[in-house]
């Protein structure tokens, strides 16, 4: 079993943290993985240069690793892995990489499924949308809320 | 020279007073603190009511006492991931 929460101030390669997840997971039968990507438009339809991701300097590391600890409790996974990207990150770069690896499929896809619901409204992050109408601080939605509550 | 407690922003308050502050109070509750900062900033008083207020990395009640060599920090509710 082994749970790792990163937090990444730069470039997050999802290749390499499929890799690192892979060298973990020998004798599994299943890998998942979630890779979120800065999206170049808002929900308003302004174009987006980049997101920017405000972070504490410990309370969002802890953060990432009680959602991870929790999700590797709570599902039959031998392996969890998040690693978050924090500061400027620019349209279309991954922003997120969430895995699991376990002896049968369902439990690592649901262990993603929780880890990104989780993250989504609850990682410690304050986070802005930059482009050519200004910033705007973006907000958990309704939806991100019940997608988090159906977990109970 | 006067030590001052040093008050620290995130997110939309950061944006709103600035990302650190330092008052002189003698000490105070963070409920005090609150009434102060919400004066002395009118136009960040409504999110500083929606944040949580933190003192050495744990949350502190409005009830909590704290000193000029203290640091505090208010957190917006949080964007998420």
């Amino acid at each position: 079993m082994s749970v790792v929460a990163l937090l990444e101030q730069h470039a997050l390669d999802p290749q390499l943290e499929l890799a690192e997840l892979a060298e973990a997971a020998h004798g599994d039968g299943a890998i998942v993985t979630f890779v979120g990507l800065a999206r170049p438009e808002s929900k308003q339809g302004n174009a987006v240069d980049a997101l920017v991701l405000d972070h504490h300097p410990a309370l969002t590391r802890q953060s990432l690793q009680d959602i991870a600890v929790a999700c590797a409790e709570r599902f039959d996974v031998s392996h969890v892995r998040v690693v978050h990207r924090c500061g400027t990150v620019p349209a279309g770069e991954p922003i997120v990489f969430a895995g699991a690896a376990s002896l049968h499929r369902r439990s690592a896809f649901d262990a993603v499924n929780y880890l990104m619901d989780r993250l989504k409204t609850e990682a410690v992050f304050w986070k802005r949308e930059v482009g050519d109408t200004g910033s705007a601080w973006v907000e958990p939605t309704e939806a991100d809320f019940a997608d988090r509550d159906r977990w109970g | 020279m006067e030590m001052e407690l040093r008050i620290r922003f995130y997110g939309r308050l950061a944006d709103a007073i600035a990302p650190e502050i330092e008052l002189a109070t003698g000490g105070c509750s963070i409920s005090d603190l609150r009434s102060r900062i919400a004066s002395d900033f009118p136009a960040a008083e409504a999110m500083l009511d929606r944040s949580r207020a933190c003192v050495g990395d744990c949350m502190a009640g409005d009830e909590q006492q704290v000193g000029d060599a203290d640091v505090v920090e208010f957190l917006p509710p949080v964007s998420g991931g």
